[in-house]
């Protein structure tokens, strides 16, 4: 499967490969043909940060493939929890085997080291980005997701724990539950709980009857 | 004594019981024998009409700090002022005329487009422009549910306050969908419709739908010269009946054509294309004439102007417009609102939904209803212009395409130039669904093909049209605007009614009385006869009451 889709894009690519070559640098975005990483820092420490606590390296991979086996889920990655300790610096290699973009974002990072709190790696179909930051040192929780339309809602929603975390995140894929979680009463549902109310009320009338004749005509 | 005892209580109350009882439902005889006795009753004020609430409108004209509504050259592409209140992305515009990756990294960077969004390569006839286009195509859910959020996500609305579920066909960008977590606001670009698709008659065009979305789709090319199977084989006609697998999502497909002829086609999706094409799944797609040196506009982002017009079209037209209508749905829509669940949004949508007692609540023109079209839908032009409009019904519903102050006239249809004894002025055209017309509009003051300056309204002229789920105005209504009627910052300088109102949800929501800006009070919401409901209720209480006394009677009488 990983293979066929990457050969699959390697295919849609080759005829063009050779006219585009954009790669695009500033201080917080870096593009190329193969994706984007934005906000990458491998060396301004969080304020309360004395050093880098750690280097660590995750390789995460995405696409539909990493859905699972979990009923109802399109698109998923390999890891939806990836624990950090405080001040620790991250190489996140994210692994596309979809033909389609995917994207590995963190929200609610410290604003004055990432611009709108954000670290971000795009891959596009089949390609691999990497990219490195470090970690503030407060325990908190931090929201990890593909941001394109729906991807989140339908399985690419994680969570990066730094140190004890702040708890965990709804709807984190396979690790907590929908905050809103659809219906799946059985259509008979409605009819059965009327029955049964039905049921409830004519066992307890004729029960009352039975007590009442049983004191007999005296009672 | 006893039979005051017995018959006392029921008798008064039966005797308050008629005294509560509203006189105004007498019987007409005894209304009548009661005015011989009596004469009419007195003077009584209607209800006081009630104060109207105090609305606040959102911003007709949002300023464009980015000056994105000039004419400038981006890229050496010399892109046309847009008149309008909001403009396309000029970077965006440059971007699809010269390819993404024959743009400056700037230029793409402000486009938002990923490198191989748009992809032009060799000159195959020599005349100077590009003729292998590779174009990519995402497809994205708006205003869709979430298992998290409590309102929509991706949000795009049509008109104030109305976010129907949409899927469209878009643009491969970079980045995050939203404007921001928090707003949730789809980002420009992410819209419906799908953008208008723009190549030269000749070209070597592929596109490559990559599926980003959660459920399977194709492309389908309506009306463009296309093969049924590509050079190896693989279905190229996106039907999955006849030609090929649909594409699942995370995976993609490439369809090919050489179009041999020019003309305004179209394209949608056509897996249960039923549902499918309603969601939104559609775009114009644009055959331009081969002529040197034409660089086209590859993607018209939400239709509208073209403001970088194709050779041919620049040499016979002032301007050039893409109008796309389409209908929606407001019972189709919610359904990918209700539940996060594919599997259940599936059933919902493909089987419990009922195409054939569908009805059409929503009417938009390039994406938007009134009065939101008068933001960026405009046709703006001056005395002695003639413009090139290319129009396609992509409803369920027909259109009778209506405009104010001015005779059209027809020269294509379904993509064929019409004849010469084929082509008359005229002020309606019949769309039926799926079809196209090129329509040539003259803004000579001859009494025919214009009457003259000023702000003259085009629209469906069915009623259901002009009307959104049923309040008006809005709809499709848009205006052909001349240059003297539109203020600085693109808005027509219209002498009727405040438009505020129409910039509110409240209105649209059927609580604000229609005429109450300008006649208020006079045909506002009266206030509530209270005096008659005190009646009615005292009538209530004694109706409840006898009948229990009867009950109570019934039993004496008959005891078990």
């Amino acid at each position: 499967m990983t293979a066929r889709s990457l050969a699959f894009c390697l295919l849609l690519a080759a005829p063009f490969a050779a006219v585009a070559q954009h790669e695009h640098h500033d201080h917080a975005m870096h593009m190329d043909q193969g994706g984007v990483v934005m906000n990458a820092n491998t060396d301004r420490l969080p304020r309360g940060c004395e050093q880098i606590s750690d280097d660590l390296e995750f390789t995460i991979f995405a696409g539909s493939a990493y859905a699972g086996e979990r009923p109802g889920v399109i698109f998923g990655m390999s890891e939806h929890e990836v624990r950090v300790p405080p001040c620790s610096r991250l190489t996140i290699h994210f692994v596309n085997e979809d033909a389609v973009r995917h994207q590995w974002m963190v929200h609610g990072l410290p604003r004055y080291l990432y611009p709108a709190g954000m670290f971000h790696i795009e891959a596009m179909g089949g390609q691999r980005q990497s990219g490195t930051f470090i970690v503030p040192p407060e325990d908190r929780t931090y929201l990890i997701h593909c941001d394109m339309a729906q991807h989140m809602e339908k399985g690419m929603r994680g969570q990066l724990i730094v140190g004890g975390g702040s708890g965990t995140l709804w709807g984190v894929t396979g690790i907590s539950d929908a905050f809103y979680r659809s219906s799946y009463l059985p259509s008979t549902a409605a009819a059965l709980v009327a029955a049964l109310a039905v049921i409830a009320f004519a066992v307890t009338m004729g029960w009352k009857a039975w007590r009442l004749r049983r004191a007999g005509p005296g009672y | 004594m006893t039979f005051m005892r017995r018959h006392g209580p029921w008798l008064l109350v039966l005797l308050v019981a008629v005294l509560a009882f509203p006189p105004q439902w007498y019987p007409h005889e005894m209304r009548l024998t009661l005015t011989r006795w009596f004469g009419a009753d007195d003077y009584r004020p209607l209800p006081a009409s009630k104060p109207g609430a105090t609305l606040q409108s959102e911003e007709k004209c949002p300023p464009d700090p980015s000056g994105w509504r000039d004419a400038q050259t981006v890229d050496g592409v010399a892109i046309r002022a847009a008149k309008t209140c909001t403009a396309d992305n000029p970077y965006m515009v440059a971007a699809a005329v010269r390819g993404t990756n024959n743009v400056s990294s700037d230029t793409l960077m402000q486009s938002g487009l990923t490198p191989d969004a748009i992809v032009k390569g060799r000159d195959l006839d020599g005349d100077g422009d590009p003729d292998e286009i590779h174009i990519r195509l995402e497809v994205v859910e708006l205003n869709g549910a979430s298992p998290i959020e409590r309102g929509k996500v991706t949000r795009y609305p049509i008109a104030p306050g109305i976010e129907p579920g949409l899927w469209v066909f878009a643009p491969k960008l970079v980045g995050m969908a939203v404007e921001n977590l928090e707003s949730n606001e789809a980002r420009y670009a992410l819209r419906l419709p799908s953008p208008a698709i723009r190549v030269e008659q000749g070209d070597t065009v592929r596109i490559t739908l990559e599926n980003t979305h959660y459920m399977p789709h194709t492309l389908h090319l309506h009306g463009a010269d296309h093969s049924f199977v590509d050079v190896t084989g693989e279905g190229n006609d996106g039907v999955p009946i006849v030609s090929e697998m649909p594409v699942m999502p995370g995976s993609a497909r490439t369809y090919e054509l050489t179009p041999r002829h020019a003309g305004t086609m179209f394209y949608h999706c056509h897996v249960q294309p039923h549902v499918h094409v309603q969601m939104g799944l559609q775009g114009l797609f644009v055959i331009e004439e081969n002529r040197p040196d034409n660089r086209v506009q590859t993607l018209n982002v939400g239709a509208g102007q073209v403001r970088v017009p194709s050779r041919a079209v620049a040499g016979e037209f002032t301007q050039e417009y893409d109008l796309h209508y389409v209908d929606l749905d407001k019972q189709l829509g919610e359904r990918i609102q209700r539940s996060n669940d594919p599997r259940l949004v599936t059933r919902s949508m493909h089987r419990d939904y009922n195409v054939t007692n569908a009805t059409a609540d929503y009417f938009t023109l390039n994406g938007r209803s009134f009065p939101y079209t008068f933001r960026e839908s405009l046709v703006v032009a001056d005395e002695g212009e003639t413009v090139r409009l290319r129009v396609v019904n992509g409803g369920s519903k027909g259109i009778a395409l209506h405009t104010h102050g001015h005779k059209f006239t027809v020269i294509d249809r379904d993509g064929v130039p019409l004849p010469d004894a084929m082509r008359s002025p005229q002020d309606v055209v019949w769309l039926a669904t799926s079809q196209r017309v090129d329509l040539s509009l003259s803004m000579v003051n001859d009494g025919r093909r214009s009457y003259g300056p000023g702000i003259w309204l085009f629209h469906d002229h069915q009623n259901a049209g002009v009307t959104t789920d049923g309040i008006g105005p809005g709809g499709n209504v848009s205006a052909i605007v001349y240059g003297e009627y539109l203020d600085e910052s693109g808005w027509p300088k219209t002498q009727g009614v405040s438009l505020d109102p129409y910039f509110t949800a409240e209105y649209y929501r059927r609580e604000v009385p229609v005429w109450e800006s300008y006649a208020p009070g006079l045909f506002g919401d009266p206030g509530s006869d209270w005096r008659l409901l005190v009646r009615l209720l005292v009538v209530a209480l004694c109706a409840g009451a006898l009948g229990a006394m009867l009950f109570a009677g019934l039993r004496r009488r008959y005891p078990r």
